[in-house]
């Protein structure tokens, strides 16, 4: 219980101490910011802006999800190491492993804080994209203006807040901002799920599109791969060498199938570095949802079997070094 | 010495650690061959220049680093043990804290690795932040402190679970002088209360007031070690204090000791050393401390507090 009580304010300080750099508000205040101007910044007038904002917002949740996991690994041990305060730590009772697997939870948690706004953002995007509408006596593209403005004004009062409460009561920006975000993306779920797109009263949440949740959890579920990626990673060498590994990995990784993937039958080469790489394609499943269908249970349990085994490898890799590492 | 006060707290032998290279070739033999000996209640100094192995050693101690050679006892277990690094306060070198957290955030963090409950948890991380004069800045982010700031605050964090063994990397660095001064009584009053300290120094000055015995290092290796008193006595001269005489009685002395003994003999006054003309001045200044600097008395009691002394 001794044990669990540790990692539980490991992982807690973690994540706190990511969120509170600038570095990591920046990832998140872009990456959200954009994703809401998406549908005032595509101008596409042929009913297909819900799937280029839906494309575009998933594409920039794993893009940047990709540096904010990378970032956060790299801080969470390659700079605490490099700082000092790993060996501060390690001084007290803790255990390496423990120190080590703590931390990874503290990132996850950072990873699926950015998901989650990434998420709701999503849902929000898509809802506000134009689409053809027949109801309320309207009739023809109606674009949701009112939740667009109310998800940019979200965006904008948490700065906000977070400002306020920075200078009046020295409060961290960086992490108040986030919280507040969050609270406000839930809040602006909650009234747009009270309407419809002409502005209508409608039962709760019918008017948004649900099955957008699957295609983020796929991409999260990467972003933890990732993350367990980077930690390993950080075991070994710096900050810098860590993030450029990490951007090359998801590069190759992405391009897996092309690369290797159609050479595996005939060459051991091929086959060998198709297995080894993590394939991010697997958690990329846009298309199926642009083509109408649904992301299967059964593909997700798969899925989230194939990042829990891929993560857990890296990261007994990742404990067996970093008992061995000179703190 | 009763039993208990002679018993040993640390064993090194022939403690070695040679960095290697990305390729693990040698790259440099940061200590070679160290022996060292630590007994209950003793204040202990590692001394040396720069890169002469101090702060590596005493990583070695804490199991943060894996020795290349040797082996290491340390309240009699491994530096690995969770349970020995229970009984141990550590202040580093550089005062490494959470630069974004307060300092009431540092030490109730430090103190649930400790596993201290909510409660004990809250009293120990209020007291230190008194003692250690930061109530002013308890709200403030620790990467805005100055470096006399970040080194109390990291002192505070070492005293948080009352060790019974106390490694401290240059803990006067950073301090003024009444801060040093103040850390040095507060290492002798632990000391006497049976904590064992070992400490890293490059001032000699503060390694003099405090340490029963010192370890000189250099280039890695031990070069001399024991007490002040064996490792300072000159056998060439003898120093003579009388009260303050006046040109009459000084030259009365000086005829005594050269018509008596037939040796060359010179009078001069006594003085303080600057520390200590100093640290009368400000106490003189100042009839309440305004500089925010803490009560070594309050520590003491606090740690009586917390042994249940």
């Amino acid at each position: 219980m001794a044990r669990f009580r540790q990692a539980v304010a490991l992982a807690g300080l973690t994540a706190l101490e990511v969120l509170r750099q600038p570095v990591c508000l920046l990832l998140f205040l872009i990456s959200i910011t954009l994703t809401a101007l998406l549908p005032f910044l595509i101008l596409h007038r042929f009913g297909e802006d819900g799937k280029l904002v839906r494309d575009s917002a998933f594409a920039l949740h794993a893009v940047f999800g990709i540096f904010v996991a990378g970032y956060a690994a790299t801080t969470a041990l390659s700079r605490e190491m490099e700082g000092g305060t790993a060996a501060a730590v390690l001084s007290k009772p803790v255990s390496r492993d423990l120190f080590f697997l703590a931390k990874f939870v503290g990132v996850v948690g950072v990873v699926a804080i950015f998901s989650l706004c990434s998420g709701l953002t999503a849902l929000l995007v898509e809802r506000v994209a134009e689409k053809f509408v027949m109801s309320g006596g309207m009739v023809g593209y109606l674009s949701d203006n009112q939740t667009g403005g109310l998800l940019l004004l979200a965006i904008l009062a948490s700065c906000l807040v977070g400002a306020y409460a920075n200078y009046k009561r020295q409060r961290p920006f960086g992490s108040i901002t986030v919280t507040t975000l969050l609270a406000g993306l839930v809040l602006c779920i909650l009234v747009a799920g009270c309407f419809d797109r002409a502005g209508q009263w409608a039962p709760f949440a019918s008017r948004l599109n649900w099955r957008l949740v699957p295609v983020s959890l796929l991409i999260t579920m990467a972003l933890v791969l990732m993350s367990a990626f980077a930690m390993a990673l950080s075991t070994v060498v710096g900050t810098v060498p860590t993030l450029t590994v990490c951007s090359a990995v998801f590069m190759l990784g992405l391009m897996s199938d092309y690369l290797f993937g159609r050479h595996a039958a005939e060459s051991l080469w091929a086959r060998t570095l198709y297995s080894i790489l993590p394939n991010w394609q697997h958690f990329w499943v846009c298309d199926q949802l642009n083509a109408g269908g649904q992301v299967a249970g059964t593909y997700m349990g798969l899925a989230t079997l194939y990042a829990a085994v891929y993560s857990a490898a890296l990261l007994c890799l990742g404990v067996v070094v970093f008992r061995q590492r000179d703190v | 010495m009763d039993q208990a006060t002679n018993s040993t707290v640390l064993e090194v032998v022939q403690l070695t650690k040679v960095f290697r290279d990305f390729w693990r070739r040698p790259r440099v033999t940061a200590v070679d061959g160290l022996d060292l000996s630590v007994r209950r209640g003793e204040i202990v100094g590692l001394l040396g220049p720069n890169g002469s192995g101090k702060s590596t050693t005493i990583k070695m101690l804490l199991g943060l680093l894996h020795p290349t050679e040797g082996s290491i006892s340390i309240l009699g277990g491994r530096p690995a043990d969770v349970a020995v690094r229970k009984r141990i306060g550590y202040l580093p070198e550089d005062s490494t804290l959470y630069r974004y957290l307060t300092p009431r955030e540092t030490l109730m963090f430090y103190g649930r690795l400790f596993d201290l409950s909510v409660a004990e948890r809250r009293q120990r991380t209020a007291e230190l932040i008194e003692m250690t004069g930061l109530s002013a800045a308890v709200d403030r982010a620790v990467g805005e402190f100055s470096k006399g700031m970040a080194r109390r605050l990291g002192l505070a964090q070492a005293l948080l679970n009352a060790p019974d063994l106390l490694v401290l990397d240059e803990p006067t660095s950073g301090l003024d002088p009444m801060g040093c001064r103040q850390v040095k009584d507060l290492l002798r009053a632990l000391a006497d209360r049976g904590t064992t300290i070992l400490l890293t120094s490059h001032l000699l000055a503060d390694v003099e007031h405090i340490c029963d015995r010192v370890v000189i290092m250099y280039d890695g290796r031990p070069r001399a070690a024991g007490t002040l008193q064996n490792l300072l006595e000159t056998e060439e001269r003898m120093t003579v204090n009388v009260p303050t005489l006046d040109a009459a009685g000084t030259k009365r002395l000086l005829d005594l000791l050269r018509k008596e003994l037939d040796c060359e003999a010179d009078v001069s006054r006594a003085s303080m050393n600057l520390e200590e003309f100093f640290v009368s001045v400000v106490k003189e200044a100042k009839a309440t401390d305004a500089s925010g600097h803490g009560d070594d008395s309050q520590i003491a009691a606090f740690l009586c507090k917390v042994r249940g002394g």
